[in-house]
């Protein structure tokens, strides 16, 4: 056995702490004192580091930003869309339920109610609108035979 | 917040790719949690710690739920992707990543995991331990164990 620490033992997984700056003071003190003395150790956390930053630069995946960043456009515009019909069919069931009540009942004033159901309705169609012009900008911008002609 | 996740992507696609074994699944589970994350970022707290373990640990959730969905197969990594740079410069990269791609495939699951968040993503040991949902205290041993691991199959795939 090679060199060892005064306790008679290799610093083992502490190399690896010590590599990542995971250690107290003194702790890395004692495992760099130890990689000093002990050739196997030494060699081992060479070969650590190395293993580390050949690690760091590999290259693990091979999608670039851009597709995460359209990922997270066509997310949004899902969850636009969605709270879009959503506005638009509660407006539409609330609309059919006040004509039928409207038609059961005398009375045909304009409510805080009507306001809201128009508001939703007319909401919930805008938000459908700039939800599909944005998808279609993003389409027209990032679309390579935009100019192609057919 | 947005910006931060497409800049994760990445790395998230690489941890992805280890777990489930190619790159298309895996690129399903990373827009699945983009999905996830955006509907869910109300309950992301900045003050309970960063963007990056809280994203990751949804990726990793995503690729389980995937993976017992799939019919048992090998779980070994299909193919890491080559690198897109100068023909010289990639040429000496795709070499030293198709090494380290083949002593990658060796190792088990959770080894390529936590080596991935750590060498490659750069997480802290408590934030490994967050993402992996393990003791803070068996990140040191677990990760040297697998490095070790690495390092012998690298240097059978390199002579």
């Amino acid at each position: 056995m090679s060199n060892e620490t005064n306790s008679g033992k290799h610093v083992g997984e502490s190399l690896s702490g010590f590599i990542d700056g995971e250690l107290t003071q003194q702790d890395a003190q004692r495992v760099r004192l130890h990689c000093e003395n002990c050739r196997e150790c030494g060699e081992q956390l060479e070969e650590l580091r190395s293993l580390r930053e050949r690690m760091g630069k590999a290259s693990l995946s091979d999608l670039g930003k851009d597709t995460w960043r359209e990922t997270m456009d066509d997310t949004t515009v899902k969850a636009t869309r969605g709270i879009g019909w959503f506005l638009f069919a509660g407006a539409i069931l609330l609309t059919v339920g006040f004509i039928i009540y409207d038609l059961l009942t005398d009375d045909h004033s304009m409510s805080l109610m009507q306001m809201l159901i128009i508001g939703g309705f007319y909401g919930g169609m805008l938000l459908l609108f700039l939800s599909v012009l944005r998808q279609r900008l993003i389409e027209r911008k990032s679309d390579k035979y935009k100019d192609v002609e057919i | 917040m947005r910006q931060e996740l497409v800049q994760l992507g990445g790395g998230a696609h690489a941890l992805a790719i280890q777990i489930l074994g190619n790159p298309d699944d895996a690129a399903d589970a990373v827009h699945d949690s983009l999905a996830t994350a955006l509907e869910r970022q109300h309950m992301y707290d900045a003050r309970k710690g960063p963007l990056k373990p809280w994203f990751l640990r949804m990726v990793r959730n995503r690729c389980i739920d995937l993976l017992r969905k799939r019919k048992p197969t090998d779980d070994r990594v299909d193919e890491l992707p080559a690198a897109g740079k100068s023909p010289e410069k990639a040429a000496e990269d795709a070499d030293r990543d198709r090494i380290l791609k083949s002593a990658l495939e060796s190792l088990d699951s959770d080894q390529r995991q936590i080596i991935v968040l750590r060498d490659y993503m750069d997480l802290s040991y408590a934030q490994i331990a967050e993402v992996l949902d393990i003791a803070p205290g068996t990140v040191m041993s677990r990760l040297h164990r697998s490095r070790v691991a690495l390092g012998k199959a690298y240097r059978e795939y390199d002579e």
